[in-house]
């Protein structure tokens, strides 16, 4: 194990639907992999089969059953199994033994709704006008899985509908389905994403020359502070020299105005640059935004441990290749 | 009508006899050959070629995946000299990776925890 690196993690941010965090002290490799595992290969619920029984509204029974698809399915475990993801609790329904389909490999989802039924419900001043079937109006037979409406709070309380809406209904039609989600990734269909945003950025090392920021104006120097359109670049009051902003990483987008404009202040033309914004290259500024199917955090330690059992037998496979 | 399975793309074709990983040695130059990972993709092509190349042992490591529709890549090894075979780099390549996973695991479990405790707030979600 002589190659072994021990990266760190800074976190910079949670909330339940968004993590920020720096993962430093490894390889882009590693930072490429944990991404590419959080789109497309963390295991979420997601309707996969829809048996309609009646449908007469204006959607037809395929766009419906799209649409349903996409909802995001959030897997929220009991409390002896936090931290947990739905990995523990489900089966791929293709390694299931059963014959068709069980509680252990699906959840199924009830939805009847009738405009003339829930019409004299409404109140005076919405009779008549168009119902909109929602999320909410699909019925699990598992309380742990259930449809992710919002994705906070602050949302739910902005929002007109009540949840993800699925189809708008008219005087005398009728939707009346089975929706049966299963657990997938979304190597087989996006609509497994846990993830809506997962992107890493490059840390910025932003380094000044400081024996050739010497040789110039002090005219000169606010010249070059003000070129750049991040503003990543101040003027040294103690010094007189310029330095980075504090914040200077997140507000960098690696734009080329200051590497051309300081240029024309050169005396010689192939004297060394004053500043240099270079990418680092094991350093990386994640963001990981949820669909509302998991919190974020949950969906890193859950990429982590993907990528854990993969390595490992990936290793067995290798392995076995030795004895041979 | 003549789409693949959706599930050819991760799941190993067990009925005609599918295997994860194969290797075949180079037939012109010494201590090289290729592994051919079934099921794999950039994901972890990228992560072993450049753990390998950070191995003194490797003299080249690289990888490809032939066609977007197929599912599978190659990776070629070639070692510095006959005492280590490209079997044995990859293992130990994946086995670094393996730890290195492990400890981010447990970095991410702590560093989480204590921006928890920190910050003080209760991170359950409303719904």
């Amino acid at each position: 194990m002589p190659n072994q690196r021990f990266p760190k993690v800074q976190i910079l941010h949670i909330a339940p639907h968004e993590i920020k965090f720096i993962l430093s002290e490894t390889d882009v490799s590693v930072a490429n992999t944990l991404r590419r595992i959080m789109i497309a290969e963390v295991p979420t619920m997601a309707i996969d089969l829809v048996e309609f029984h009646a449908n007469t509204t204006v959607l037809n029974d395929e766009y419906i059953a799209h649409r349903l698809g996409l909802i995001p399915i959030r897997y929220q475990p009991p409390e002896s199994m936090k931290g947990e993801d739905c990995n523990g609790a489900f089966l791929p329904h293709r390694e299931c033994v059963c014959y068709e389909r069980c509680p252990r490999c699906s959840v199924e989802f009830e939805l009847d709704v009738s405009f003339d039924e829930v019409n004299p419900l409404r109140a005076e001043e919405e009779l008549m006008a168009p119902l909109t079937v929602s999320s909410q109006d699909l019925k699990t037979n598992n309380e742990s899985v259930i449809p992710a409406h919002f994705l906070s709070q602050d949302e739910q309380d902005e929002a007109q509908d009540a949840g993800v809406a699925i189809v708008k209904m008219g005087p005398g039609q009728k939707l009346k389905l089975k929706a049966i989600a299963r657990m997938g990734t979304a190597r087989e269909h996006a609509k497994w994403s846990p993830v809506a945003v997962a992107t890493y950025r490059f840390w910025p090392v932003i380094t000044i020359n400081e024996e050739q920021v010497a040789t110039l104006t002090m005219e000169q120097k606010q010249e070059l502070v003000d070129i750049c359109p991040d503003r990543i670049l101040e003027i040294d009051d103690l010094t007189g020299s310029i330095k980075a902003v504090e914040n200077a990483w997140e507000l960098s987008t690696y734009t080329e105005d200051i590497k051309f404009h300081q240029d024309s202040l050169k005396k010689r033309k192939e004297d060394d640059d004053f500043v240099r914004i270079e990418h680092s290259a094991d350093k990386f500024i994640f963001t990981v935004e949820s669909t509302g199917v998991m919190d974020a955090d949950e969906i890193v330690m859950s990429s982590l441990r993907v990528l854990k059992d993969r390595l490992n037998h990936l290793a067995q496979e290798v392995e076995n290749l030795k004895d041979m | 009508m003549n789409a693949p399975e959706r599930s050819s793309a991760f799941l190993l074709d067990e009925d005609s006899g599918e295997q994860k990983c194969v290797y075949t040695a180079d037939t012109k130059v010494t201590n090289a050959g290729t592994f051919r990972l079934n099921k794999e993709d950039h994901t972890v092509g990228n992560l072993f070629r450049m753990q390998l190349l950070r191995d003194p042992n490797v003299r080249f490591a690289g990888y490809y995946c032939p066609h977007p529709l197929v599912h599978f890549i190659n990776l070629k090894i070639q070692t510095n000299n006959s005492t280590v075979a490209p079997v044995e780099v990859l293992g130990s390549a994946i086995e670094d990776l393996a730890n290195e996973t492990d400890h981010l695991i447990t970095q991410f479990q702590e560093s989480i925890e204590t921006w928890k405790r920190e910050n003080d707030t209760e991170m359950t979600s409303q719904f």
